[in-house]
């Protein structure tokens, strides 16, 4: 496979080769057995550039090839005859050559995959190399096209994230604090942890803390570092001069209005009303998900085999959807008569190619809604993912799509965490699972050995604590201490305190968390004094007190405070 | 003696090793003769959708208990309904059996699935059509749907096993690895037999058996470094990891407190029940508790009434316990048996087997309540709202709200392929 990649990456730089091959052609045998004819060209490190018979270009890492060839190497480059350096950079021959292929690689001095630049239109509408390739881990829309409003907002009009701040940030930042990204084979991490690439990421700020407390500029690193005397040691950005004024009053409007996300495109979460238009995220993608993609997602491993998507369509995201399969695109925008993915739904209940192949067929309503939202243009509206905590309460406390919608807002504002974060966050001894695949929000639960948990178990979490979702801390040995940890858990919707030594103390830590909705205190040391608390948590739908210290004032208390919740005593 | 051997002939060459274990170590690897425990747990594998109930009590009335006696009941059809009144519960609309008044209580967090149908009726083979969404035959074992999501969802706690069977009938993990299968637990009173040292042991002695043990093994195994081999060094460390665990506590019921035990009921079952909540509450993921006794060829209305007596308690009990410890949300209990019994009334003042139109009660996590799905006819043969839901699709329905894999397919050894709910199809009616 690596052979394969090899050979595609050396057909764009193949033929820019020139009389740096000294050396004789001869064969090189690799460890794994494999043998090609080359003549070595020049190294780096520990990398030999082999031009083939076929005058591609093979790097090959040193300790791949066999004792006889690595003898060989030694021998050459002690010698010195073999250059060092990448030899489509070393450019000794001022002959131009008559390849193309020269003149085009000579621009891409390093090997950075950063999203690139627009596309060639000559390529056919949905093919693969039309869209902008995205690194593994990056948000896929980075794929599409993005216009971005760069202006200074007016003295009366609210600060925007999206068109006012983000440009700043972009144009002063994210050549540090960007998303990892591909550079020669290594990956980039953003210095200090600290990405600035989306809201998200910035309101998240990095494994010290945040950077932006809404409305607080003392409280807002990001505010401090931008505005320190030029030669303090944390002044940002390090090069390239300070901000400008205008920007900085920007960021420090923005900071005092409440540090909020972009409002642009908004409409309600997950409404289902389409009077603007259908909406992707809102309409279309759920229907999608619970419909398609257990057969059309992104490939995956299973017992040790790829499982592609049927069809080789994937339907995972929206611009796989608007790209199609190689039979062509599923969606001709603006034709729902000419569009495959109508086509298929709308078949006969017994056609063999109805789709979905399983279940019932879509209903009337469902592919009304697919057609209105091509025949509008199959846009992407994104919606506002943001919701604020007030709207939380109006749902019922027994309905629990809706609270797993929930789940599913806040899942959207983030990414779901890494393999080593996932990895180091075990570390407290706690099983950490995402709540599905795909998904961003995790369960973090003590379930083996539960005495042993002490409050230092949380401090592991803390690298993922705003995906945290479910915390389950019953029957450890934790004190009111790891509240005062818990409370930075923002997005915690489910605290099970069952059958630990909690007091109040601990409890009061716990009125900031925005969208709490399930709280276990049975057998805890819990008294009526953490009813205010409580009370004061109205996302709520679920309190269990059972066999706690709390009396039963304390309890009609708390049913009058949250008249909505279930409360058990 | 006689009864020994016989015994020797039919003990599995694995079943052969753990009992020369017990002999030479002084300590009976537990009652399992396979690693239940998931070593290096493969932790929770996260379906494609998130869990709305991550635990399942399944509790079996075997012997096909009497629908229309219990969850079924047709007052509109006095000829096939028998003395068998019914009453409302805190569902509106929905009506139970006078045989169940605790837990007419519960109906709010319950549905009902009235048409359930099977196509066997016989015992032995529906009894393994309802655990395995598959029909019995020759060629295969399949797996229980326990040992699925074992299988599929992985532990979620490290010591204790995944899949648990109080009482009877323990049946296994098919061609899936042995691992999987259930862990069964005969008495719920008596807790995991045999997961204790011999008192005569103490544990600088068990360590230098272990020791010698090891050394006995380690030419063998150092040769034959096969999945099969390591699997029984396996054993022992999962054994050894679980005797040695605070965890085990979650298989001792002397430790609730008197007025549980009443609660659930003094009888078997009851207890069963209350192990299970236990075993919930330490996060096993799929405990199943049987109950006997619903064969009523003869005499259906008294032998009814008292099977319902402690099953209605004890389900009640668990319902209540574990909507009181806030785990009701997250867990779901369901309650069903093989097959039903005929609407007529046979001469022994009994009922014969019937398999169209029995039920299963589902409660708890993931579950709408209040709901019934499907009524059956006057004559109790045809579903007259709703259509005929069968084994496999009872099984899908519990998959899916536990974000299991429908399509996920494991093969047999000889390369067949089959899923945790066959071709059946999630209820969606009944679930929230």
């Amino acid at each position: 496979m690596a052979v394969r990649w090899v050979g595609i990456f050396s057909f764009f730089f193949g033929f820019l080769l020139t009389s740096w091959g000294q050396e004789n052609f001869r064969t090189f045998t690799a460890s794994s057995g494999q043998a090609f004819t080359g003549r070595v060209l020049s190294y780096e490190g520990q990398t030999f550039y082999i031009q083939g018979k076929d005058n591609k270009l093979y790097p090959v890492p040193f300790k791949q090839l066999s004792p006889d060839d690595q003898k060989y190497l030694i021998q050459v480059t002690r010698e010195g005859k073999v250059p060092k350096g990448d030899p489509r950079k070393l450019k000794p021959s001022p002959t131009p050559t008559d390849n193309p292929s020269v003149a085009s690689s000579s621009e891409g001095e390093e090997i950075i995959s950063r999203p690139p630049s627009k596309p060639k239109s000559s390529f056919r509408k949905g093919s693969f190399f039309a869209y902008k390739p995205v690194n593994l881990g990056q948000d896929p829309t980075m794929a599409l096209e993005t216009t971005k409003v760069v202006s200074l907002p007016g003295p009366d009009e609210p600060v925007d994230f999206q068109s006012h701040v983000l440009p700043i940030l972009e144009e002063r930042c994210l050549s540090c604090h960007n998303a990892p990204y591909d550079k020669n084979g290594r990956t980039i991490h953003p210095k200090a942890g600290l990405r600035l690439d989306t809201y998200e990421w910035v309101m998240k700020g990095n494994l010290d803390d945040t950077v932006v407390e809404a409305g607080s500029l003392e409280n807002s690193y990001l505010y401090e570092v931008i505005t320190l005397d030029q030669e303090d040691d944390m002044f940002m950005p390090p090069k390239g001069g300070p901000l400008t004024p205008e920007q900085i009053e920007v960021i420090k409007r923005w900071i005092e209005d409440g540090a909020k996300p972009s409002v642009a495109g908004g409409g309600e979460v997950a409404s289902s009303d389409m009077s603007q238009g259908v909406s992707f995220d809102d309409h279309v993608f759920p229907l999608i998900e619970e419909r398609c993609l257990d057969c059309h997602s992104e490939p995956y491993v299973k017992n040790g085999r790829t499982i592609h998507p049927k069809a080789g369509l994937r339907l995972d995201t929206y611009e796989w959807i608007i790209k199609g399969n190689l039979d062509g695109a599923i969606i001709e925008k603006g034709d729902p008569d000419g569009s495959t993915l109508i086509g298929v739904v709308t078949l006969d209940d017994d056609d063999p190619e109805i789709m979905p192949p399983k279940g019932e067929p879509l209903t009337k309503e469902e592919i009304d809604m697919l057609i209105q939202w091509i025949k509008e243009g199959a846009k992407e509206n994104p919606s506002d993912t943001f919701t604020k905590p007030e709207e939380v309460v109006s749902v019922n406390p027994k309905d629990a799509v809706k609270e797993l919608s929930l789940i599913d807002q806040l899942a959207k504002r983030l990414k779901p965490p890494s393999r080593p974060q996932m990895e180091a966050a075990q570390k407290s001894g706690a099983l950490v699972t995402l709540l599905s695949t795909r998904h961003s929000m995790v369960r973090a639960e003590f379930s083996s050995g539960p005495n042993s948990i002490k409050d230092d178990a949380i401090g592991a979490l803390s690298g993922i604590k705003n995906n945290v979702s479910h915390l389950d801390l019953s029957r450890t040995s934790v004190t009111d201490g790891v509240l005062g940890e818990v409370k930075k858990f923002n997005n915690l919707t489910w605290l099970s305190l069952k059958n630990t030594s909690v007091t109040d103390r601990g409890i009061e830590n716990l009125t900031k968390l925005p969208y709490l909705t399930y709280l276990n205190l049975v057998s805890s040391k819990v008294t009526d004094q953490s009813i205010q608390s409580i009370s004061s948590l109205k996302t709520l739908e679920e309190v269990y007190l059972w066999n706690s210290k709390v009396s039963a004032q304390g309890i009609a208390r708390l049913r009058k405070a949250l008249p909505d919740a279930k409360i058990l005593h | 003696m006689k009864t020994d051997i016989k015994k020797l002939d039919e003990l599995s060459r694995r079943e052969f090793v753990a009992s020369a274990a017990k002999a030479c170590l002084g300590v009976g690897l537990l009652p399992m003769a396979g690693s239940y425990i998931h070593n290096n747990v493969k932790a929770l594998t996260p379906g494609s959708r998130p869990a709305v109930a991550r635990y399942v009590i399944y509790l079996n009335m075997t012997g096909a208990m009497s629908h229309l006696d219990t969850f079924g009941t047709n007052p509109d059809a006095p000829d096939i309904q028998g003395p068998t009144k019914s009453i409302q519960t805190s569902a509106d609309g929905v009506i139970l059996s006078e045989n169940l008044p605790l837990t007419a209580q519960h109906m709010h967090n319950a549905a009902i699935i009235r048409t359930m149908s099977t196509s066997q009726g016989a015992h032995e083979q529906a009894s393994y059509l309802m655990h395995t969404s598959y029909l019995k035959r020759g060629t295969i074992a399949h797996p229980t749907f326990g040992s699925w999501v074992s299988k599929l969802s992985g532990g979620i706690n490290k010591t204790i096993p995944t899949n648990v069977q109080i009482g009877s009938n323990p049946a296994g993990a098919g061609f899936l690895e042995s691992k999987f299968g259930p862990l069964p637990i005969g008495n719920p009173a008596a807790g995991l037999a045999n997961s204790k040292l011999a008192d005569y042991i103490d544990q600088s002695r068990f360590g230098g058996r272990l020791a010698m043990a090891q050394k006995m093994n380690q030419s063998y195994s150092e040769k034959y470094d096969q999945k099969q081999v390591r699997a029984y060094s396996d054993l022992y460390k999962d054994a050894i990891k679980l005797m040695r665990s605070e965890d085990l506590k979650a298989f001792d019921i002397t430790l609730e407190p008197e007025q549980m035990h009443e609660l659930y009921g003094t009888s078997n079952f009851g207890q069963g029940c209350l192990l299970a909540r236990r075993l919930i509450e330490n996060q096993v993921r799929y405990v199943e508790v049987s109950r006997g006794g619903w064969d009523t060829h003869d005499n259906n209305f008294e032998s009814v009434a008292t099977n319902c007596a402690d099953m209605d308690k004890a389900l009640s009990a668990l319902l209540l316990d574990l909507e009181m410890r806030g785990l009701l949300k997250e867990t779901m209990v369901v309650l069903t048996s093989e097959f039903g019994r005929t609407p007529k009334i046979n001469e022994r003042d009994g009922r014969d087997h019937w398999p169209y139109g029995f039920t299963a009660f589902l409660a708890g996590g993931g579950i709408k309540g209040g709901t019934v799905y499907g009524k059956m006819d006057k004559v109790g043969r045809n579903p007259e709202e709703g259509k005929f839901v069968d084994p496999a699709s009872l099984n899908a329905t519990i998959a899916h709200a536990m974000g299991l894999p429908l399509n996920d397919v494991q093969y047999s050894p000889s390369g067949r392929p089959f899923t945790v709910a066959h071709d059946g199809n999630p209820l969606f009616d009944v679930l929230a």
